[in-house]
């Protein structure tokens, strides 16, 4: 399984990275969401990406968009890590395509809980 | 700066003290409890420090500010990116991740006031924190962590003319 992890902050990727490499995924990172997209059309195609909301160049929710506009990504699975909690932009998110929706502060165990729901690791 | 809190919603302090707790704990861990530091109303923070802010913007207006020990400052990037004890955490390290900090802080507390309102990119400073002159003190949690002071406040726009 490979995840990409899509957030400004390096410290924020480092935690995320640390919880899906102990699940053996492998990992690709982005400091935007314009860059994630940069990755994508160069061929670093994900089977999970973990994407904050609000980061300069593109937002998550800007990406999630531009994502499930490409049917060739169909089978990404989205997964907002994010510090908005506001029901309405998660409400928002999940409209745009994102599967699952992680407020910080997390738990690693928060993150692997909802990798498993989305059926990316054993239960 | 004389605080004139106007007539507008604004996050208690418990509420604000439950959301510092829940981020360090998620950051730091349990080894340590979070407790409170007794200082006198309208004391500047009074150790070398690093501070962040992020602004709150839409259905609710005001700004959240992280400020931290150096030293805290430094531990925590260290713990947030897994660096061996051997190795120092650079300033853009420090930067980031006291960023990251007021981020969470920030949104959390969003998530307390009326909305639908917007987060800003966090910025952070090597220095205490600098609060505009037309902003009043809503809000000001401070507490110690292992010795080190850390305050998180929160300021509204201040009523009345400019």
């Amino acid at each position: 399984m490979r995840a990409m992890i899509i957030d400004d902050s390096r410290a924020m990727r480092s935690i995320l990275r640390r919880i899906v490499t102990d699940l053996d995924f492998e990992t690709s990172e982005a400091e935007h969401g314009q860059a994630a997209l940069d990755q994508m059309y160069a061929g670093v195609v994900p089977d999970v990406c973990l994407v904050d909301w609000n980061m300069p160049v593109m937002d998550g929710y800007t990406f999630i968009t531009e994502v499930r506009a490409n049917p060739e990504w169909r089978d990404v699975t989205l997964m907002m890590v994010t510090t908005e909690s506001e029901q309405r932009q998660i409400v928002r998110a999940l409209a745009a395509g994102a599967h699952e929706y992680v407020i910080k502060p997390f738990t690693p165990d928060a993150i692997v809980d909802k990798l498993s729901l989305l059926g990316l690791v054993p239960a | 700066m004389s605080a004139v809190v106007p007539e507008v919603e604004v996050p208690a302090s418990e509420d604000v003290l439950a959301v510092t707790e829940d981020v360090w704990m998620a950051l730091l861990g349990d080894d340590a409890p979070l407790l409170p530091r007794t200082v006198a109303p309208g004391a500047p923070f009074d150790v070398a420090a690093w501070s962040a802010a992020t602004t709150i913007s839409g259905g609710w207006q005001g700004v959240v500010t992280v400020e931290l020990d150096e030293a805290l400052a430094r531990r925590l990037t260290m713990r947030m990116l897994a660096l061996p004890a051997d190795e120092q955490a650079s300033d853009s390290d420090v930067a980031d991740a006291v960023g990251e900090l007021v981020n969470m802080v920030g949104g959390n507390v969003k998530s307390l006031m009326p909305g639908p309102s917007v987060l800003s990119l966090p910025a952070v400073a090597a220095g205490r924190a600098a609060f505009s002159s037309d902003s009043a003190l809503a809000c000001r949690v401070d507490l110690v962590w292992q010795d080190a002071p850390v305050r998180v406040s929160v300021h509204v726009p201040q009523e009345g003319p400019r």
